[in-house]
């Protein structure tokens, strides 16, 4: 056995023998402490690989093989299509629609949601009597189940006995079919805008890392508190609106809510979401189990999974410029 | 080439490491999940059944145990785990399955265990005292109705008639229906409009429900009232543009348009009728003799309720199918099946299927025990007398193998939606559901082969 030394990295370790291979100091010791504590991170790290590798790549390379083949889960006459499923979803005007109206539904709800966050959140940062328990308050939706929030907001809603008609024909105006089209939409953003408290935490937490220096330095220089704000909070914040802009444009392209608003539950739920309900996720969830095309279904996931990955980079295109990280640059060295 | 003992562990090597441990974990898993119910029969043993709680709650797990000496497993019905099952090899012993739409369709892909020779040897589930109604789980490699047996109705209906509350006729001044003749399809949409009643857009009083189980059962049921089919000969398309399915959908769609009633374009968030009857907010409710069981236990609402025969079209046969038909079927892989006939011959042949029979909650499906469906009161004889005169018109409508009922109705209800708003004609409908439908029934085709 030889060993390429030219190309070890391991400058002043101790250099094995040619004999042996091993060390001087192992032969006598036992491993490196550099052997060590490799050990020790991929010991720590293994559990996660294992489990991303079970339950993350291991299946999305199961689906990537059905998204090839005509399979059903049950029907022994499956086979292979090729990119069969990806050309006929390219034609597919239902697939196009369901995308267009999860499109618009992110498009909306996560400006709204992340405005009303941070608003909340620019709230609950001052000095309020009471202030720990509006916190407590305004966060509690976001931690209520979504069934149960489903559940909520259809009772809200129904046209017949819910309090939102209730409200609205107490003032003398007529009821609306809230959950049916063409307002289910607006019934979809409102139950993102009720849980807007998750994002309200996250912003609280960025707005209290603000120094307070830099505003007591405007407010000497005469600037207006919203001058302030949009120009020392705004841009300190963020890398924590670029997050919050992240994660909420996958989570809402990735919505199961209509399916939770739908006067039926589970499977048989799919049949009766209103069409403007009718997103992309619930699309994929239709073809897989009412539908029962495995393939198909499949390759709508990885479709998805490739344009959530471009709509990301170009975020990051695009925020680039406007994304302030504060990061001491004595420690980047 | 051999790693040095004590080298550090390379990346690739970890990552090699890794999806070997990623393989071993993954068939532990497998050799797990084929632990599930393996090789037991008879008593002292144990069953998966996969059912819903309201099925087999856990009282009738315990009296299975006491009666039959077998374990029930019980995991909640889903059709997603219950298709991961089936794939992975350990299906359940026996699964929760409506009939009407399940049994064509899993017979068709072979997943189910034909029973008919557990039947031939069976002292309690007898071929001559089963309902017809059980026909709905035959089906012969075309047409379902006939050839083996693959399930058994627990109990049934005959889910085209429906329930009227008489003093929401009284309000309205509208004649009550007879019990024993059917009306027409139009004179019960005439009816509904006269007696749905509306303030400030809401709707306080529904005139009536009429959406059937599925869609897929209600629309053939419904043509094959009008005299036609729904299906070709063969069950290989559909067609909504004959006579008989466009008058069908021409007088859904009127339903759905004049909001008389839920549908897709006014739900009811109660999902089901029950609650909303049951309130006095529904006038006519399009269920069978199975929802006198809920309408019993309520004595003020069983003074007002009346049981009426299934509407029929102008000039169309008398025709009262079962849409549904619940009950359970074994799958061809189950592990146990010994011991999971022997539970499936005590749910519905002992002492479960005679507490159902007595309850009111549907018919039961073996003929010796129609004496126990419950007839003291007032209420039992009149509702049991309407039944029994409608048993008369009982018939199996057959469905399409290649499409399952959730498909059918995922499609019906994206493509008339726009339809239920009026943005679409009915035969710009009936063109569009052709086309959806049959594209689907195709590709079912295709894979059953």
């Amino acid at each position: 056995m030889t060993v390429d030394q030219a190309s070890s990295p391991a400058v002043g370790r101790p250099r094995p023998t040619a004999k042996t291979g091993r060390t001087r100091s192992t032969a006598r010791t036992g491993p490196s402490m550099t052997t060590r504590k490799h050990r020790a991170f991929y010991m720590f790290a293994s559990p996660w690989i294992i489990g991303f590798s079970l339950l993350t790549i291991a299946p999305m390379a199961y689906a990537l093989w059905l998204s090839f083949t005509t399979y059903d889960g049950i029907s022994p006459h499956w086979h292979y299509v090729g990119l069969g499923n990806y050309r006929e979803l390219m034609g597919d005007s239902v697939t196009w629609d369901a995308l267009g109206r999860a499109g618009l539904f992110a498009l909306t709800s996560v400006p709204l949601s992340i405005i009303a966050g941070l608003a909340l959140a620019v709230l609950v940062n001052r000095p309020l009597k009471a202030r720990g328990l509006f916190r407590t308050l305004l966060y509690l939706p976001a931690v209520v189940p979504p069934v149960g929030a489903g559940i909520a907001f259809k009772n809200l809603f129904d046209q017949n006995s819910g309090a939102a008609n209730g409200a609205l024909t107490f003032f003398g105006f007529d009821a609306i079919g809230w959950l049916a089209d063409p307002y289910a939409r607006y019934v979809l953003v409102m139950t993102v805008l009720w849980a807007a408290g998750n994002i309200m935490i996250i912003s609280l937490a960025g707005l209290q890392d603000v120094p307070r220096e830099l505003h007591e330095a405007a407010r000497i220089d005469g600037a207006s508190a919203w001058r302030a704000f949009r120009s020392i909070t705004v841009p300190l914040l963020s890398p924590v609106l670029l997050f919050q802009t992240v994660t909420g444009v996958i989570a809402s392209v990735q919505t199961i809510m209509p399916m939770l608003l739908a006067p039926t539950a589970g499977t048989g739920g799919l049949t009766s979401i209103p069409q403007s309900n009718y997103t992309y996720m619930i699309h994929v969830f239709a073809e897989y189990f009412a539908l029962g095309r495995y393939g198909y279904a499949s390759a709508l996931l990885w479709v998805l999974f490739l344009l959530i990955l471009i709509a990301t980079g170009l975020i990051f295109k695009f925020t680039s410029g406007v994304v302030f990280y504060n990061v001491d640059p004595e420690a980047q060295k | 080439m051999h790693p040095r003992a004590g080298a550090p562990l390379s990346r690739r090597r970890f990552l090699a490491l890794s999806a070997a441990g990623a393989g071993v974990g993954a068939a532990a898993l497998n050799g797990c999940a084929l632990q599930v119910s393996t090789g037991v029969s008879g008593a002292g043993e144990t069953i998966t059944v996969m059912a819903k709680a309201d099925d087999l709650g856990p009282d009738l797990v315990k009296q299975a145990k006491k009666d039959t000496g077998i374990s029930i497993k019980r995991v909640d019905y889903d059709i997603t785990k219950l298709i991961a099952m089936l794939t992975s090899g350990s299906p359940p012993d026996l699964v929760r399955g409506v009939g009407a739409v399940d049994a064509a369709f899993y017979a068709a892909r072979d997943v189910m265990q034909e029973l008919d020779s557990y039947f031939a040897t069976s002292s309690v589930l007898r071929p001559d005292d089963l309902d017809p109604v059980n026909d709905l789980w035959r089906y012969d490699g075309k047409v379902q109705g006939k050839g083996p047996r693959y399930g058994l109705a627990k109990d049934f209906s005959q889910d085209s008639m429906y329930w009227y509350n008489t003093a929401a006729f009284d309000k309205k001044h509208v004649a009550y229906p007879s019990e024993t003749e059917p009306i027409t399809f139009e004179e019960w949409l005439d009816h509904a409009q006269h007696l749905v009643q509306r303030s400030k857009g809401q709707t306080t009083v529904f005139g009536g429900s009429y959406n059937g189980l599925v869609k897929l059962t209600l629309m053939a049921t419904m043509t094959a009232s009008a005299g036609g089919s729904l299906f070709a000969d063969d069950f290989t398309r559909v067609d909504f543009t004959t006579p008989e399915a466009r008058k069908v959908l021409a007088w859904y769609l009127d339903y759905c348009r004049l909001k008389v009633g839920p549908s897709p374009v006014l739900p009811d968030p109660n999902g089901w009728d029950g609650p909303t009857y049951q309130a006095g907010r529904m006038a006519m409710s399009n269920n069978g003799y199975w929802m006198g069981g809920m309408i019993g236990a309520d004595k003020k609402l069983a003074e007002v309720s009346r049981l009426a025969p299934a509407p029929v079209f102008a000039g169309g046969p008398r025709i009262s199918a079962c849409q549904g038909g619940t009950g359970m079927w074994m799958p061809r892989k189950a592990r146990n099946k010994d011991a999971a006939w022997r539970v499936f011959e005590w749910f519905f042949g002992e002492a479960p299927a005679k507490a159902r029979a007595s309850s009111g909650w549907g018919i039961p499906s073996l003929k010796s025990l129609r004496s126990l469906m419950p007839h003291q009161e007032d209420f039992q004889k009149r509702t049991l007398s309407a039944q029994r005169n409608e048993l008369k018109h009982f018939s199996v409508v057959a469905v399409s193998p290649y499409i399952s009922g959730d498909g059918f109705e995922s499609l019906f209800n994206q493509a008339a939606t726009p339809a239920m708003h009026g943005e679409m004609s009915v035969d710009r409908l009936a063109g569009r559901l052709n086309s959806v439908i049959n594209q689907q029934i195709k590709r079912g085709k295709e894979q059953v082969g």
